[in-house]
């Protein structure tokens, strides 16, 4: 594998639309600016948003739309497809810097978006994207589940070796987090994957915490943060900014400070023990998101019932 | 593993003994200290003082802790979500019998956001 013996190659993975790229950014930003880390973020999701609040740009051009625009990725220039950070995160700026890539995907509807995602890696692994001095962390974010292959790719191949799971107590992000771990599970004897927490970026829902805890417990790993919902995210984002540089003192850059001292200093990284669906719904029942169904009205419209 | 912020090595694993936790704040000075004083809530006319009192209790060694570490200027203080949630479900279990901790436990687990001061 290529890159220092000390760097660690991070991901972070979750139903789509539950907040990874707005979670991984703010959280990245927060190791490099706070802790001095240097970061490349690998970009895993077709529509390329992983880097823009970093970049201070609506999105950067990705490695498959540049190689289409040449022909073949051969022609495609490292400095093309990766561009440094902006303001705090750039390398002219004291403190860590951060660095951004791209794979993007085909257009809706054509081919594997998953192939984006391989071929990134290959050509940042081919261009010494992972041999830049001084880097520590490489952060993949990855689009929604695990259930295609190519998604899988950073995983199956050893290329992230610490999974963070981005949920929050609603029954399709437990569920997906749920499934991501039978993905680790399936490669982490071949490849070395292991899960190290699951950040939940919180709905602000009844007993969100306690789920959350419990379903990292059962997992066999440790809810590494609670992240909880603040209007100066979507403030941020509107200025393309992360919240550590939008404003530094506010609350929600100490929430995310500590998010990223802990993954800083991190050792816990286990085999995770998915659950079954059935265990699954329990818990939810358990904690009153779902209403115990009687067998006999299953089936049956309002009317009927 | 992180519990109220201290990390505990991953051969621990992922549940912690409430006493492994109580040591790491049982030095803490809180000699100097009467009061808790926590502002509960975001919008100001929903905001509320809540006083803590009772020194005889994990929650109030724990929260001091919290409000001095890395805090020389002793300045009104943000509460981590994910601190305060851990130290109302050490406290639950080992203030159980202090019916003022457990009103306050309450209140700590609610999505309120909270601010410390100590006098």
């Amino acid at each position: 594998m290529a890159g220092a013996a000390s760097l660690r190659q991070i991901a972070f993975y979750g139903k789509g639309g539950i907040g990874k790229s707005t979670t991984s950014q703010n959280t990245l930003a927060a190791m490099s600016h706070y802790f001095d880390k240097n970061i490349m973020i690998v970009g895993c999701d077709p529509k390329a948003d992983s880097t823009r609040l970093i970049l201070h740009e609506k999105a950067q051009d990705t490695i498959l739309s540049l190689a289409a625009e040449y022909g073949t990725i051969e022609d495609v220039e490292m400095e093309q497809a990766r561009l440094w950070g902006k303001g705090l995160f750039d390398k002219e700026t004291p403190g860590g810097w951060i660095n951004c890539t791209e794979s993007g995907g085909p257009e809706p509807g054509v081919g594997c978006a998953g192939r984006g995602v391989i071929t990134a890696i290959n050509f940042l692994e081919e261009e010494g994207a992972y041999d830049e001095e001084g880097l520590d962390f490489v952060s993949y974010d990855v689009l929604g589940d695990v259930v295609c292959g190519g998604f899988a790719m950073p995983i199956r191949e050893g290329k992230a070796q610490e999974i963070y799971i981005v949920m929050s107590g609603e029954m399709m992000a437990m569920y997906a987090a749920n499934n991501i771990s039978k993905g680790i599970l399936k490669y982490a004897n071949t490849g070395g994957v292991r899960l190290a927490g699951l950040v939940c970026n919180a709905r602000m829902t009844d007993k969100e915490y306690d789920l959350a805890l419990e379903l990292a417990q059962r997992l066999g790993t440790q809810l590494i943060h609670f992240v909880p919902r603040n209007n100066i995210v979507q403030h941020a984002e509107l200025r393309r900014m992360t919240v550590v540089e939008y404003s530094p003192y506010s609350d929600q850059a100490r929430e995310y400070k500590e998010l990223a001292r802990k993954i800083v200093y991190n050792d816990m990284k286990i085999i995770p023990t998915p659950i079954s669906m059935d265990e699954l719904e329990d818990l939810l029942l358990a904690f009153g998101l779902e209403d115990e169904v009687d067998e006999s009205q299953v089936g049956k419209a309002a009317h009927e019932a | 593993m992180f519990v109220l912020g201290f990390h505990f090595p991953a051969s621990m694993g992922n549940q912690i003994p409430d006493e492994l936790v109580a040591e790491k704040i049982a030095d803490v000075d809180i000699s100097d200290v009467k009061e808790i004083k926590l502002l509960m809530g975001t919008k100001d006319k929903d905001k509320e003082w809540i006083s803590y009192t009772n020194k005889d209790t994990f929650l109030f060694r724990a929260m001091v802790h919290y409000f001095k570490e890395e805090n020389p200027d002793k300045a009104q203080k943000y509460m981590i979500y994910m601190n305060r949630y851990q130290m109302s479900a050490i406290s639950k279990r080992v203030d159980a019998a202090d019916d003022e901790t457990m009103k306050l436990c309450h209140n700590l687990d609610s999505m309120e956001q909270f601010r410390i001061e100590v006098a």
